[in-house]
């Protein structure tokens, strides 16, 4: 590997025909759709796809017929929709694939609960959640009650009577949120009892064997990457653990970080061993990642909320990005264009995936991707909590504060959680605009691609032509766009209710996501564990790219409000009426 | 790097990793518990099981409780 090669986050070359299975951004097409094809073989072909159809058109029926009799949603249309919600990782393959990807589990005094639960340790979990549960229970049975006595009053006026239509409403309204309670209290006593050990151990090997399949195709030693391997993977399991500790989740300090600051600390104290930095395979790693990661790419995603969270989201995020971008370039003077639009895109778009789209996309360094994604991990936690304590503070409105941390923090994660802590809508506004802003890397590791290809690489005053432009083009991207636009097409080609039980439900979260996480953790353990601390401390010279995040976060913060405020409740206040 | 012994080495392991892990394992809690903001983040995070380090929407099962409650909430009637 060049120098070049070992410390870009992608490679280039002349293109042949050959590169289809020697280079790595082929291979990782391949080995990522591979897998997407198993997943979907599984959960349509062989799976639960007609069972689930059939199951969705009988409660489509019922709730039909509910809509015609009665001028609300009846218990009877409630019940149908809860029938309609099945989850396709239910079915034996989501059970197996599950149980073989598990990642060790949260702990908060003893880092060995992460790795195994005794059968009397789950028991006692189960009896600690038990009284909430049974209370939660003991609500649900008298709002039930008072429901169906509400809606039997109402059908006995033959729902002509709007005060009793209303009132058979709201007391639906409370049984639906007994119902919520009781679902959120029961999974407190589900505690099951395990041993992750033998699936990790197997899980190694699996991996092992796929990605040194690929070193062995692209011409590398496949046996000094095996070999390697064994201290990736442990190292990255580490990481999980060490991230599964309830405090260090609550600061969203999380396997990724971990996986970067344990590698980083090896390497940089005892030093990486050299038999173990074949395995680093950092590059091969993020490109089938972010294949798998095309998957959970679902443009239909982008109308969750409406027209105001398309303008939230997909409207202000791109200024912020480009604003960022010209203002690292022109203003800060940033020397590396790369870690400009790194920064840049993980600010505005969604933090770590969009810094991992981004730097394949434009061959970040690692160090750039590195300071890029602990830039955003920094502020994801203080966001976190200073926004719902400023919006509660000033009086901002649920729904608008929902819609200001969703555009505006990083991950997640943490714009769940700030949402949370704001209201149950918060969250619900908050997360469904990070979701709408999440499908944008798709678009943005497109755009930077193509821009760096045309603009970036060249030499000035000289035009470049079509092929050029292919070869320079880090073709994993295409992988990526091209599972985004399939899983959009077959998600929307299925309805919302199959696509969300068989799309969403069973092939990403049953499957892609599942392996997706792992690639991305062994990425950041295999980043960590071949980064030099002087190397990434060159980067953050001057602090400007602390400034640049500053400034474009600032920028952004005023925009998001700025525009939720507009289209909440200027352009479209009967939308926020609803919810 | 390779020109320190094994022992120095070690010993710088043990340090910077220690410190890491202090600061996350020891101060973070110790400010999650002098801060009643941050502790009943902490224990609203527990109960409701919000993990804050998942970074795509596929990994947060709050985003999809997000988008049925908006589905049900903007659908006619």
């Amino acid at each position: 590997m060049s120098e070049e090669s070992s410390s870009v986050v992608i490679d280039h070359g002349k293109s042949q025909w050959s590169d289809l299975w020697k280079k790595e951004d082929f291979l990782a097409i391949w080995l990522g759709f591979i897998i997407i094809s198993v997943c979907v073989l599984a959960y349509t072909t062989f799976g639960p796809k007609a069972e689930f159809a059939e199951k969705i058109a009988t409660a489509n029926q019922i709730q039909e017929a509910e809509l015609a009799k009665a001028p609300f949603k009846t218990i009877a249309w409630h019940n149908a929709q809860d029938a309609k919600k099945l989850k396709g990782s239910s079915s034996a393959f989501g059970k197996f694939a599950s149980h073989w990807t598990k990642t060790p589990g949260s702990w908060k005094t003893n880092p060995m609960d992460s790795l195994i639960r005794s059968e009397s340790q789950a028991q006692a979990l189960n009896e600690k959640g038990m009284p909430k549960y049974e209370e939660a229970k003991g609500k649900l049975e008298v709002a039930l009650a008072a429901a169906v006595a509400a809606e039997e009053a109402a059908a006995g006026a033959s729902f002509q009577n709007q005060a009793l239509n209303d009132e058979a409403t709201a007391k639906i309204s409370e049984w639906r949120d007994a119902q919520k309670a009781v679902g959120d209290a029961k999974k407190k006593v589900g505690n099951k009892p395990y041993n992750y050990i033998p699936t990790l151990i197997g899980l190694c090997i699996f991996i092992a064997l796929i990605f040194g399949a690929g070193i062995a195709m692209m011409g590398k030693s496949a046996p000094a990457f095996l070999q390697g391997f064994v201290i990736v993977f442990l190292v990255a399991v580490l990481a999980y653990i060490l991230g599964g500790q309830a405090i260090s989740k609550q600061y969203g300090f999380g396997a990724e970080a971990w996986g970067v600051l344990l590698g980083m600390v090896i390497a940089n104290t005892v030093g990486t061993p050299k038999w173990v930095l074949p395995a680093c395979e950092v590059e091969f790693f993020i490109k089938t990642g972010l294949v798998l990661l095309g998957a959970e790419v679902l443009f239909n995603k982008i109308v969750a909320i409406g027209t105001p969270g398309i303008f939230v989201a997909w409207v202000v995020t791109p200024v912020v990005l480009v604003c960022t971008f010209i203002f690292g370039q022109k203003v800060l003077k940033m020397p590396s264009k790369t870690l400009n639009v790194v920064i840049s895109a993980d600010m505005s778009v969604c933090g770590t995936s969009a810094a991992i789209a981004a730097a394949a996309a434009c061959r970040a360094k690692k160090e750039e991707l590195t300071l890029s994604i602990g830039l955003s991990l920094v502020f994801t936690a203080i966001m976190m909590i200073a926004m719902p304590a400023f919006i509660k503070a000033v009086g901002i409105p649920e729904i608008l504060g929902g819609a200001w941390m969703g555009g505006t923090i990083d991950s997640t994660g943490a714009v769940a959680a700030a949402g949370a802590f704001l209201g149950q809508k918060a969250m619900y506004v908050a997360a469904t605009i990070k979701m709408i802003q999440n499908v944008m890397i798709g678009v943005t590791a497109f755009c930077i691609a193509v821009y760096w290809c045309t603009k970036v690489d060249c030499v000035a005053g000289k035009t470049v032509g079509a092929g050029e432009i292919w070869h320079r083009f880090p073709k994993f991207v295409l992988g990526f766009i091209a599972a985004s636009i399939i899983f959009s097409i077959l998600d929307q080609g299925m309805g919302k209710d199959l696509g969300g039980a068989v799309v969403d439900q069973g092939i990403v979260r049953g499957g892609t996501r599942l392996l997706r996480g792992w690639f991305f953790a062994l990425s950041f353990a295999a980043i960590g564990l071949s980064t030099n601390f002087r190397e990434l401390a060159k980067y953050f010279k001057g602090g400007k790219p602390l400034i640049l995040y500053v400034c474009g976060q600032s920028l952004n913060l005023v925009l998001t409000l700025a525009m939720a405020y507009l289209m909440f409740y200027v352009v479209f206040p009967e939308i926020t009426a609803k919810i | 790097m390779t020109e320190k012994s094994l022992s120095v080495r070690l010993k710088n392991f043990v340090l910077t990793m220690g410190t890491a892990l202090a600061f996350v394992y020891l101060f973070l809690p110790f400010l999650t518990d002098s801060f009643g903001v941050l502790s009943r983040m902490s224990s609203y995070l527990d109960d409701n099981g919000i993990d804050p380090t998942r970074y795509y929407y596929t990994d947060v099962a709050q985003v999809k409780e997000g988008e049925d409650y908006l589905r049900f909430a903007l659908e006619e009637k």
